[in-house]
């Protein structure tokens, strides 16, 4: 078991909870950069430089954009709190883990096959149960739960941008793990794709923003206006109502 | 070489015209025209086979590559002066040329995973950027702006599954782990069906298949005609040439099994028969537009059902030619509403009459969309639906040739009717003479004539809109009669 690799799948989670939970913004686009960045990291022979500059580069780009996108909205954060998501993130893992595991038992079973093979690389056999590839699983399956709500329950804004992005992250994190290394032009799709989701999101909470503000101004014009759907949940914090603390 | 420096202009050009569109939208649409016909040059010249590796990764220019490099980027040199005739904000031009920049260099490699994460990619910008200008122009945003929530979304998701199931596929624990395509275990089978079926899925999610369909019949409502074609049959139709390809070659025909055969059947005959019975009843053009890309999703989806060379060369040949005829018919109806301003049946009697020029166009592509035997999508459609089906393939042929014959039918009945008040309203569709340069053409000094040039084209807009559309169906007839041209070995470099 390489301690590195699990102290970056420590960190992923832990951006990740951040992320999600806190109710800085600041803290937000802190967080989300550790996770981003430590999936970056996250390999086993590192690739080329050009190649670490080319993930690391798009996960902070990734990040900034969300940052910017949360710049004078609505905050959003969970409500279920840091332990909350910290327990279902480390379920997740401990989830993910168990279906490394699984299918490590089904690869011993039936042959190295047409994927990676003992080569050392992720998703190789490695002779310790944790190897790299249950890591990379762990993590995926993490950030896939804690990205998951936010992107299917929240409402239009930064939690829903950024669900996307973890989701996203996710994936790309359980393919590493389940298919094995990528090739260098599949690392640039991958860093595209990171921050076209990024971007998209970040636009699409620019929009709701400005959809909420304009509505809200059109309320006032008129006190009969029916109540807007699609408006980013108001920060009670912001307006100076009581306020109650997320556990 | 020249597929990598068509892709990358395409995606430079692309890039900067989004940029720059909202800011300066005429600067982005003079771009994006001329990129388009440098990148025409490009594909022209294109061999039909070439191949490339760069830094390790190796490309494979193909038939496939090179029909769709020239009949997009050639629609897309059409579209984007219509672009500049209809006005609003430039919705084709960016993301169309990012989706062909992708679209290239996905068919091109050799690796499945990178081309699904790039097309993913190249699918956001495309309903991302006409999905946003769409929710600022319309006049319900709120709703708009959800479902371009749900496209991307759409789009992301489809992209990040079959991303899982190649992954899974490349996995020692996945479905050719054990034994490969032609195992006999029944887990391992199993595990072959699976893959099939979420691969199918994904496309089904990414074209808006029934019961899928929801996101995309929103999202072709509450944007221009003109930015369909790339965020929905061109960027489809990559998709769909990448999933199937991959599932040829890392699957085979022995991964549909009665049950999966069942399913694909039964997912692509749906889009089929609802979305040509939607196309039918609806009376708005765009929605006739949108439910007919359905349906012909549903008859590229019967792919998957056999996985044959045959099945697949046919699927490339139905995806290239009805993307080409649905982006000339999405140009007619930008073209009939910016001219007009009507988008129902009942608004536009007697549009052909008015509108010569429309009437040809719509008449051509009209026999594109149905073709006649010996035709590459007749033939196309006819081998995809026989593959899937079996005996009953013929008469099911006939019944989805008819489905377009009577959807497009009604339009062109309506042209011929009598002229209705919009419509006559309208600017006229016949080229005429505004007497801008009063010495006549052949006498006065040149530079009058030069100078007249802008107020006659501004008095001729219709009629030279409607000549673009024409130029667009006669490629939708050309590229009908004569499919991507690989046969069963053009498909992608994978």
């Amino acid at each position: 078991m390489n301690l590195v690799l699990v102290a970056i799948v420590l960190a992923i989670g832990a951006g990740a909870v951040v992320a999600v939970s806190t109710r800085e913004p600041a803290a937000t686009a802190i967080g989300l950069a550790v996770c981003l960045v430590g999936a970056a990291l996250f390999a086993d022979p590192l690739p080329s430089a050009s190649i670490l500059g080319v993930r690391v580069v798009a996960a902070l780009l990734a990040a900034a954009l969300i940052r910017w996108a949360g710049r004078g909205g609505a905050r959003q954060y969970s409500p279920l709190g840091w332990p909350g998501e910290a327990m279902l993130a480390t379920a997740a893992g401990v989830a993910g883990l168990g279906i490394a595991l699984g299918l490590a038992q089904i690869s011993v079973a039936v042959g190295p096959g047409v994927g990676p093979g003992g080569d050392g690389a992720l998703g190789g056999m490695a002779p310790s149960a944790v190897t790299g590839m249950a890591l990379a699983i762990a993590a995926g399956c993490s950030l896939l739960v804690v990205g998951g709500a936010p992107l299917v329950h929240g409402r239009p804004g930064i939690r829903r941008a950024m669900g996307l992005v973890l989701v996203t992250q996710a994936v790309l994190l359980i393919r590493i793990g389940v298919g094995g290394a990528a090739t260098d032009l599949e690392e640039v799709a991958r860093a595209a794709l990171l921050v076209t989701v990024a971007a998209g999101g970040a636009a699409l909470t620019r929009a709701a923003a400005f959809a909420a503000a304009a509505r809200r101004g059109g309320a006032e014009d008129d006190q009969d206006a029916e109540p807007d759907a699609d408006a980013p949940r108001a920060d009670p914090s912001r307006s100076g109502a009581p306020t109650r603390r997320p556990a | 070489m020249t597929l990598l420096l068509l892709a990358s202009l395409a995606l430079g050009t692309g890039i900067a015209t989004v940029l720059i569109g909202d800011a300066r939208p005429s600067v982005a649409l003079v771009l994006g025209a001329v990129a388009s016909l440098v990148i025409l040059g490009f594909a022209l010249a294109m061999p039909p086979e070439e191949s490339v590796v760069l830094g390790g990764v190796g490309f494979v220019g193909t038939p496939l590559v090179r029909a769709m490099a020239v009949a997009w980027s050639a629609s897309l040199a059409v579209l984007s002066v219509l672009e500049l005739g209809v006005g609003g904000r430039p919705t084709v031009v960016g993301p169309s040329l990012i989706g062909l920049a992708v679209a290239c260099v996905a068919l091109a490699t050799l690796d499945p995973a990178a081309s699904v994460a790039a097309l993913a990619a190249g699918g956001v910008v495309g309903v991302l950027v006409p999905g946003l200008y769409g929710w600022l122009e319309g006049p319900t945003p709120a709703a708009r702006l959800s479902t371009t929530s749900r496209g991307a979304l759409a789009v992301i998701g489809s992209g990040l599954l079959a991303l899982v199931v190649i992954a899974w596929g490349a996995s020692a624990a996945g479905p050719l782990g054990s034994g490969g395509v032609v195992s006999e275990d029944p887990k391992a089978r199993l595990a072959l069906g699976l893959a099939l079926v979420t691969m199918v899925a994904a496309v089904a999610i990414r074209t808006g298949l029934i019961p899928f369909h929801v996101w995309a019949a929103r999202f072709m409502e509450g944007v221009s005609p003109l930015a369909i074609p790339a965020a929905f049959t061109w960027g489809s139709a990559a998709f769909v040439l990448a999933a199937v390809e991959w599932s040829q070659v890392a699957l085979g025909p022995t991964a549909a099994g009665d049950v999966e055969r069942l399913l694909i059947i039964g997912l692509g005959l749906a889009s089929v028969v609802l979305g040509g019975l939607a196309a039918m009843f609806h009376d708005d053009i765009e929605h006739v537009l949108g439910y007919s890309i359905l349906a012909d999703a549903g008859v590229a989806v019967l792919a998957f059902a056999s996985l044959e060379p045959e099945a697949v060369a046919a699927a490339r040949d139905w995806l290239v030619a009805s993307a080409t005829v649905k982006t000339a018919l999405a140009a007619w109806a930008a073209v009939v509403r910016a001219t007009y301003g009507g988008h129902r049946l009942a608004e536009l009697g007697g549009w052909a009459r008015h509108s010569p020029g429309l009437g040809v166009a719509f008449a051509v592509i009209f026999v594109a969309a149905i073709g006649v035997p010996g035709m590459a999508l007749f033939e196309a459609r006819s081998t995809l639906v026989t593959g899937a089906l079996g005996g009953l393939g013929g008469f099911l042929t006939i019944l989805v040739a008819a489905m377009p014959a009577i959807y497009l039918g009604r339009i062109g009945l309506a042209g011929l009717a009598p002229v209705a008040v919009a419509i006559g309203a309208g600017p006229s569709g016949r080229p005429r003479w505004t007497a801008g340069r009063a010495a006549g053409w052949s006498e006065g000094p040149f530079a009058q004539a030069v100078r007249a040039i802008p107020a006659e084209v501004r008095a001729n807009r219709a009629p030279l809109m409607a000549l673009g559309v024409v130029a667009l169906a006669a490629m939708a007839l050309a590229t009908a009669i004569g499919g991507a041209g690989g046969g069963p070995g053009g498909g992608s470099g994978s």
